[in-house]
């Protein structure tokens, strides 16, 4: 074996042991951020009825009643993303709210709940509110 | 019993007390509570927001440790996106 095979075999056994080191911390995120979500959805489970845990899992979303306003409904998706105002069943305007660190998309659903139902003026005030204009676009 | 859960990235952390005992002196149910106040204030500090979430209750926010809530669920504060 001259020198430049033994060069070879020794750059190939340090790319497999890059890719293993690699592969296993990859992995392990995953085994963590799978267990995260799995407590997300005991706790949110725990806190909902079952009719709104139901409209979940079968529509993706979840409407919360406006606590001040009897014909507002907050329509809070099962992913995170914008939550929907719906007045007397029409799109009034989206809201845009996040936690500060990432958390699993259970409990960011389980935060909105939270939030307006505890105090919704404090929710309207952080979230920033997306006006609907015509069939969609966005005024900001 | 008494529940302080901590919203995370890792789901959430959880702390368990029994207010009975504690009112009965019980060190381990003291110290455990003593630990959940402790908790609360320090993620108080980093800005989040305390909730008694009690079955049949309406959610209430907290300013203060309770440690009669059977269930106290604290969110990472959160900014307009």
């Amino acid at each position: 074996m001259n020198m430049e095979m033994l060069l070879y075999l020794m750059l190939g056994i340090l790319v497999v042991l890059y890719l293993v080191w690699i592969w296993k911390l990859s992995f392990h995120s995953f085994l963590k951020w799978s267990e995260a979500n799995q407590r997300a959805n005991e706790l949110l489970r725990s806190v909902l009825s079952s009719e709104q845990y139901d409209q979940l899992t079968r529509n993706g979303y979840l409407d919360i009643p406006s606590p001040s306003d009897p014909v507002c409904i907050y329509r809070v998706p099962r992913v995170q993303g914008l939550v929907k105002v719906i007045e007397q069943g029409r799109h009034k305007e989206s809201l845009c709210l996040q936690a500060q660190e990432a958390v699993p998309d259970a409990d960011h659903v389980l935060i909105h709940k939270l939030m307006i139902e505890a105090n919704e003026q404090i929710y309207l005030q952080t979230a920033n509110r997306l006006a609907l204009v015509g069939s969609g676009d966005f005024l900001f | 019993m008494g529940m302080l859960r901590v919203i995370s990235k890792r789901g959430d952390d959880r702390v368990q007390w029994n207010a009975q005992d504690a009112q009965s002196g019980d060190t381990e149910a003291l110290a455990a509570i003593r630990e959940a106040e402790r908790i609360f204030a320090e993620e108080r500090a980093r800005g989040a927001t305390a909730y008694r979430v009690e079955a049949g209750k309406p959610v209430e926010r907290l300013e203060q440790f309770d440690r009669t809530a059977e269930q106290i669920i604290m969110v990472p504060k959160v900014v307009g996106g």
